[in-house]
């Protein structure tokens, strides 16, 4: 048995190890340093060796200071009428259910089982109890440490932050042997990546009661929630010796990791399956114009789900809580002067806003895998002319598609600032305007660059370009930024106009000059 | 007509796919090009296609004692497994090509004449290609590839997916197509090339070479052929 642990063990730090230096090769620039041997190279393998057991140990606490930071002390923060310590174990019982189902450890169909024990054949008994054991124990550290901390941070005493380990472990304990027993006398096979409807709406059920019961000040008593976490422990022990006696773990796995894999393939077939189920089957679309402009029209036509719902949802959300504000001027005036000074000073936020609205990479994406990813293989639309005046069109209609939620956030805003007492300066108002559109132009000039200068999918429609990733993630710390600067709206409106005006003629110039050979399938 | 590579080259880190290629294509004829498995005859298409940049080397069309450099209209690419707009129809797509091509394509003819010469049947054409089986939409790829006359036609592996009659009907096309043109056709399958084509062309480390039939008859072809390929590989 610990044979077979130390082989699987050793198996999956392989494949992590040959997972960071594929990573590590599809960073820019360094990848051109590094030889295409390095799967070989001891020294590489020796540093991503060190990373794999690092994030291992890491994995232990990580995960847990995560799911309390964000579950609890978040949460908590939202009650701060509420004892800390009633509500901790009142949101730890509902959510210590849901995880005890689903997330069993045992029926998770990772990649690493499929390889271990389909593949390569290992003793599925001896694989599964010792992974399982060892996930189980994983889960101890973690909620011990991390349990005992931010247990006595909402004033747990140690006896109750010892029990959370036992509690957590025990219930997942019971849940799996019993699904182990129910394998024997139904022959279902349970899988945690595939619940079933009951399970999903006790899911919902669960967090209902974990967030909205304290709303309502109703907490499960603390003594009641004790008695049930010493309860699951003493069942999870019951249950140790049904998982370990269990002699049926071959077939359990090899039926449910088929099945499983099988769903991986259709979630990777999905992805493309969507885009294609999205193209409207409606023949009676026409056009009547020609060439590419005909092209265009049948595509936008045949994608107006895609394309112009989401823009035109925004637009009335945004309308609504424009509507919204207006009636609250109505209702409380003294709200004007806070708005009035937000809309002066905080016009960087819209930054963040057009970028979160901008529905510029789902247009591109659609573009390539319903358009582009065939069409590209034919030589003649890849000639120059073509990739231009495409590219022109193509232009003009995403900017369009991003101006309708655009006009009405920038119409509203200045009619905000109209409403809520005004300002000494009229161009303001052209400015708020203005530097909305241009903001919406910017967005969707800087997508349909970026994709005809990158073109970063492959002919199987995975993103391959990490110079694509690594512009994406900056646009986003970029606008981000900006939500941190305050800045007079007239300066910054301004400065927006001026950039946006300029990026978009540089972004020009750059697809005309760079675009015919840079637009292609990636290999 | 000639299509000539010269000095082409294309290495992946250690591996040299292509190495220093020279070679001269004469129209009229259809070339079955063979390779081991890996040998790179999808990398030598998409070359010359301009989807991958070779390291070296140039295209060129030499028409009479004019030479000039390839270029992309000169091309049709016919991929294995076939690429079609999913969202347009049979018929939009054709209308599509030949509205852009409406200055080079010399007398068109109506649409459903080209359908009827591919025999794709009258009640598929508005259809829309998402919906096209995979050798319905092989038959438009290569139509779409054949229409604007190109003059170098490049087939991978085209005939491997397709049931027998439309691999027929696709033989028969292809012959018929050969004048005034250079057909390149990569296959695997030996019976296929010595049966469709006028000359076969190794592709083996790195280079190409024509097999030279000489007087042999058609099996003792075969064991030259396959002689060439298996010690070539173990140099």
């Amino acid at each position: 048995m610990n044979r077979t642990f130390a082989l699987s063990f050793s198996l999956k730090n392989t494949y992590r190890v040959n997972s960071i230096l594929y990573g590590i090769k599809q960073i820019p620039l360094i990848k051109k340093l590094l030889p295409d041997t390095l799967y070989q190279s001891r020294v590489l393998k020796g540093l991503a060796n060190v990373i794999s057991i690092l994030w291992e140990i890491l994995s232990v606490f990580l995960g847990k200071l995560l799911y309390f930071l964000l579950m609890f002390i978040c949460a908590a923060s939202l009650y701060p009428q509420l004892n800390g310590a009633a509500l901790f174990l009142h949101i730890l019982l509902c959510l210590t259910v849901i995880g005890s189902y689903a997330n069993t450890f045992m029926f998770n169909p990772t990649k690493d089982k499929y390889y271990a024990m389909i593949l390569l054949k290992m003793d599925s008994r001896e694989y599964a109890l010792t992974h399982y054991f060892y996930a189980i124990a994983k889960a101890f550290v973690g909620f011990l440490i991390m349990g005992m901390v931010f247990g006595r941070m909402v004033g747990l005493t140690v006896g109750q932050c010892l029990m959370i380990p036992f509690f957590v472990v025990g219930l997942k304990l019971a849940v799996t042997g019993w699904d182990l027993l129910s394998y024997k006398r139904t022959g279902k096979i349970p899988n945690e990546n595939n619940l079933s409807k009951v399970q999903w709406a006790a899911m919902v059920l669960l967090l209902a009661a974990a967030y909205g019961l304290p709303a309502l000040g109703i907490l499960i008593p603390q003594m009641a929630v004790l008695g049930v976490m010493g309860l699951a422990f003493l069942t999870g022990l019951v249950f140790i010796p049904v998982i370990w006696r269990f002699d049926r773990y071959p077939e359990v796995y090899k039926a449910f990791l088929s099945q499983a894999m099988n769903q991986m393939d259709k979630a990777r077939q999905a992805a493309s399956n969507q885009s294609r189920k999205i193209i409207a089957a409606d023949t009676s679309i026409t056009s009547k114009r020609k060439g590419f402009e005909y092209l265009n029209e049948l595509f936008v036509k045949r994608h107006r789900k895609i394309l112009w719902r989401s823009s035109k949802r925004i637009a009335a959300v945004s309308l609504a809580v424009i509507l919204a504000a207006l009636l609250i001027f109505w209702l409380r005036p003294e709200a004007k002067a806070v708005v009035n000074g937000l809309l002066m000073t905080y016009l960087p936020y819209f930054v963040f806003v057009m970028y979160l609205i901008n529905r510029g990479t789902g247009f591109t994406r659609a573009l390539f895998i319903n358009c582009d990813h065939s069409l590209l293989t034919y030589s003649f639309y890849k000639q120059p002319r073509f990739i231009l005046k495409l590219f022109q069109i193509r232009l003009r209609e995403i900017i369009k598609v991003n101006l309708l939620p655009a006009t009405v956030i920038g119409g509203g805003l200045a009619l905000l600032l109209f409403a809520s007492g005004g300002t000494d300066q009229p161009v303001n108002y052209l400015v708020l305007i203005v530097s909305i559109l241009s903001m919406s132009m910017f967005f969707s000039v800087h997508y349909l660059t970026i994709y005809y200068l990158l073109q970063p999918y492959n002919a199987g429609t995975e993103i391959k370009s990490g110079m694509y990733q690594i512009i994406m993630a900056a646009t986003y710390l970029v606008c981000f930024y900006f939500t941190k600067l305050q800045m007079s709206t007239f300066v910054f409106g301004l400065s927006t106009i001026a950039f946006c005006l300029i990026y978009c003629v540089v972004a020009s110039i750059l697809v005309y000059r760079f675009a015919p050979k840079t637009f292609k399938i990636r290999a | 007509m000639k299509f000539v590579m010269e000095h082409v080259s294309k290495r992946y880190g250690e591996k040299q796919v292509l190495r220093d290629v020279d070679f001269a294509f004469e129209s009229g004829k259809i070339y079955g090009l063979l390779g081991r498995n890996g040998a790179g005859k999808t990398t030598l298409f998409n070359c010359v296609n301009g989807d991958i940049k070779a390291d070296s080397g140039n295209f060129f069309i030499i028409e009479g004692d004019n030479r000039r450099n390839l270029k992309p209209e000169d091309i049709g690419y016919v991929l294995s497994t076939p690429t079609v707009p999913e969202f347009l129809t049979g018929r939009e797509f054709l209308k599509f090509f030949l509205d852009i091509h409406e200055k080079t394509i010399r007398n068109p003819r109506p649409l459903d004449e080209y359908f009827d010469g591919m025999s794709i049947a009258p009640e598929d054409r508005d259809k829309l290609l998402k919906d096209y089986s995979h050798g319905m939409k092989n038959k438009m790829q290569m139509l779409i590839s054949i229409i604007a006359q190109p003059n170098i036609l490049l087939l991978d592996e085209p005939l491997t997916s397709l049931d027998v009659v439309v691999a027929e009907e696709m033989k028969q096309l292809l012959r018929s197509l050969k004048t005034g043109r250079i057909t390149i056709f990569s296959t695997h399958i030996m019976d296929l090339a010595l049966d469709l084509c006028d000359e076969i062309v190794l592709l083996n480390h790195g280079e190409l070479e024509i097999v030279d039939k000489e007087n042999l008859d058609s099996q003792e072809f075969k064991e030259k052929i396959i002689a060439a390929l298996r010690e070539d590989s173990h140099e």
